[in-house]
């Protein structure tokens, strides 16, 4: 059974929506920039949506009620954008279903509530933290959208939203969906910034993935999610086919990458299996590429151990979004299915000089470039890696 | 289709379990948080109970809320110390993952691992991935998982929410091995979970899906304290009850009377 991409959806640094972030691209904007959405000691370039909580409410129509996290507001912008995209009305005769990933969840309201709560127990206002829960944001977005089905969601950190187009492709395939909206949510947090601050791997200058001086990740925020169905349920010409998937493990450390790139290898030779592909067949490689030393020549080693010398053009799209962790694979997926659409290879901004494995990304944006096969990576914390294949039909 | 069969479970009694035994490095599980050790060891433990040597090919958790110390505990420090000089072990550990993540690298498994966080479905969820994969002929063994914690400022936010009237605050660290063979272990046969859209009573669940020695389980909630994965005590109660003699025996949870699923096992 193929599994049709029927709709994309993304929100990002660099834009509300396709459309728009298609134009920043084009323009090689970069979304990254100073923190503007809440007070930090720290002076590091981020990938901010601009709009306070309140615009993005009232660009999604809801206003009042039920108090909504950052998260989830960004999940819904880029849930309905998708569903609209592919023409879908979840309220219709096919099964539709949710997989959301979000690795941040309601934290940004938890922030607000502890400071009150630590004090004095007996404060914080309990609205501020009813949503702190990762299936918070997954449950919002699909009463937004109306989508009654299945609907769960996962956390495996920073490959979360490729793991939840996986699962969306699998309950599709096993007969329990006919479409499901898969991807991912994440809003940028004082705990995060923190967080990755903590480890030392966050650049104080926009971040520089696959470059030699590259120092770190920079932070983003967003949304990205497709609309994968049943083939003969597509009422459009899909963007393309989801043909290949796979998770392992590289079961090195709990947050470094292994200096082989067991991991990321594997995901990548399990997707390719699972897509009946060889390696010469990937047009392009939208890579995880956070910018980081050790992820970069993790996953170099990686794309040298398949490709051999024969690698493919690829490029990191985190200079223009930040890392938007359990957003990355959804927002990254959706670039990947419009980069397979109109044969786009993006630019890897701010690449000057090759590390020493010697790669070098694209550079420059080019369109109509024919694309037959693209493949995403993202890899998370704890050792997750995740590839998917998108193919053309 | 292929069978799915339960082939080794958590013992009741996790509290009991050898921690220095099942996670040996000491500095390794010093740094561990209680509810990262107590979802580790109850892991380490049902590997052994399987056998040591036989392969899994997926490990799949679950967990309502996460590694909630570790959360608390960062986001304290980084409010105390103004976002400075942060130790950044608690939040590695906060991410939902990092049970699984410590099992594959204890056990230098490189397969398939996977969390599902989606409140009181998501053991339920993780299930349903566990089987599928065992239909899709992805895994032939999968660690399937649940855990939670109850910690003293979850405990204040529930009780100020008005969740714990007449119900205590429970935890959770249980696993199972689902395998695609019957085996002279095996301790039941399990089939893939109902998502219901509106819940049953326990007389509708009866007459839905009752029968002559069918053990109905509905919302056991008060044996385990009020916990997000509590379903998986209730599934494990499931399968000991099919042990001492039951044909089958179905489940129900709804947590806090949302999101209702059904799980089902039965004897072999």
């Amino acid at each position: 059974m193929r599994i049709a991409v029927a709709g994309a959806g993304i929100v990002s640094a660099i834009g509300i929506g396709v459309g728009q972030t298609l134009d920043s691209i084009r323009a090689l904007r970069s979304g990254i920039g100073e923190v503007s959405l809440f007070p930090t000691v720290h002076r590091v370039p981020v990938g901010e949506v601009r709009m306070p909580n309140e615009a993005l409410a009232s660009l999604s129509g809801v206003t009042g009620g039920k108090p909504r996290s950052r998260t989830a507001l960004l999940g819904m912008l880029a849930a309905r954008e998708a569903l609209r995209d592919a023409g879908v009305d979840p309220s219709g005769s096919l099964r539709v279903g949710l997989v959301s990933a979000t690795s941040v969840g309601g934290m940004d309201l938890t922030e607000e509530f502890y400071r009150e709560f630590m004090a004095d127990d007996r404060k914080g206002r309990l609205r501020q933290v009813v949503s702190h829960d990762c299936a918070d944001s997954t449950l919002k977005i699909a009463e937004y959208c109306g989508i009654g089905g299945f609907t769960t969601t996962l956390s495996t950190a920073c490959s979360s939203a490729a793991n939840a187009i996986m699962l969306g492709a699998r309950l599709i395939r096993g007969g329990m969906l006919d479409c499901v909206v898969a991807g991912g949510t994440d809003a940028l947090c004082r705990f995060t910034l923190n967080g990755f601050r903590s480890l030392m791997i966050l650049d104080s200058q926009p971040c520089r993935p696959f470059d030699r001086s590259r120092a770190g990740l920079n932070l983003g925020e967003g949304a990205g999610y497709v609309v994968l169905m049943k083939e003969e349920c597509c009422s459009r010409k899909p963007y393309g086919y989801l043909s290949g998937y796979a998770n392992a493990n590289d079961a090195f450390h709990q947050t470094a990458s292994s200096a082989d790139g067991e991991g990321a290898w594997l995901a990548m030779r399990g997707a390719l299996n699972v897509a009946g592909l060889e390696p010469d067949s990937i047009g392009y490689v939208n890579v995880h590429g956070t910018g980081t030393p050790n992820n970069d020549a993790s996953e170099a080693r990686a794309l040298s151990r398949l490709f051999g010398k024969r690698i493919p053009p690829f490029s990191s799209t985190k200079p223009f979004t930040g890392h938007t962790l359990a957003a990355a694979g959804g927002i990254e997926a959706v670039l990947s299915v419009i980069a397979l659409q109109r044969g786009i290879l993006y630019p890897n901004l701010r690449f000057a000089e090759p590390m020493d494995e010697g790669m070098i990304p694209c550079t420059e944006y080019r369109e109509g470039v024919g694309l037959r096969h693209v493949m995403s990576n993202s890899f998370g914390f704890g050792g997750n890696c995740t590839t998917l294949i998108f193919s053309e039909g | 289709m292929v069978e799915c069969y339960i082939n080794a479970m958590s013992s009741a009694d996790t509290a009991a379990l050898d921690l220095k035994a099942l996670i040996p490095d000491a500095a390794l599980r010093r740094r561990m948080s209680r509810v990262v050790k107590m979802g580790v060891g109850a892991a380490m433990d049902v590997l052994n109970r399987f056998g040591g040597g036989a392969r899994i090919d997926a490990v799949v958790t679950a967990t309502g809320l996460g590694c909630l110390t570790d959360s608390e505990k960062f986001l304290r420090n980084m409010i105390e110390n103004g976002e400075q000089l942060l130790n950044p072990t608690p939040f590695i550990q906060s991410t939902f993952n990092t049970v699984g993540a410590q099992v594959a690298l204890l056990c230098k498994n490189h397969s398939y691992n996977m969390t599902y966080a989606h409140r009181g479905r998501s053991f339920e969820c993780a299930l349903l991935d566990a089987v599928m994969l065992i239909r899709e002929g992805s895994a032939r063994n999968v660690l399937l998982g649940a855990f939670d914690e109850m910690t003293p400022t979850l405990h204040r936010i529930w009780e100020r929410m008005g969740f714990l009237r007449g119900i205590e605050g429970g935890e959770c660290a249980c696993f199972f091995v689902l395998s695609d063979e019957r085996s002279e272990y095996t301790l039941a046969r399990v089939s893939q979970p109902e998502f219901l859209s509106e819940g049953l009573t326990r007389q509708e669940m009866e007459r839905g899906y009752g029968g002559e020695n069918v053990r109905i389980l509905w919302n056991e909630y008060a044996e385990y304290g009020l916990c997000p994965t509590a379903s998986a005590l209730t599934f494990r109660a499931g399968v000991d009850a099919v042990r001492a003699g039951a044909d089958r025996a179905v489940i129900y949870n709804s947590f806090r009377g949302e999101d209702p699923a059904i799980m089902e096992v039965e004897c072999v």
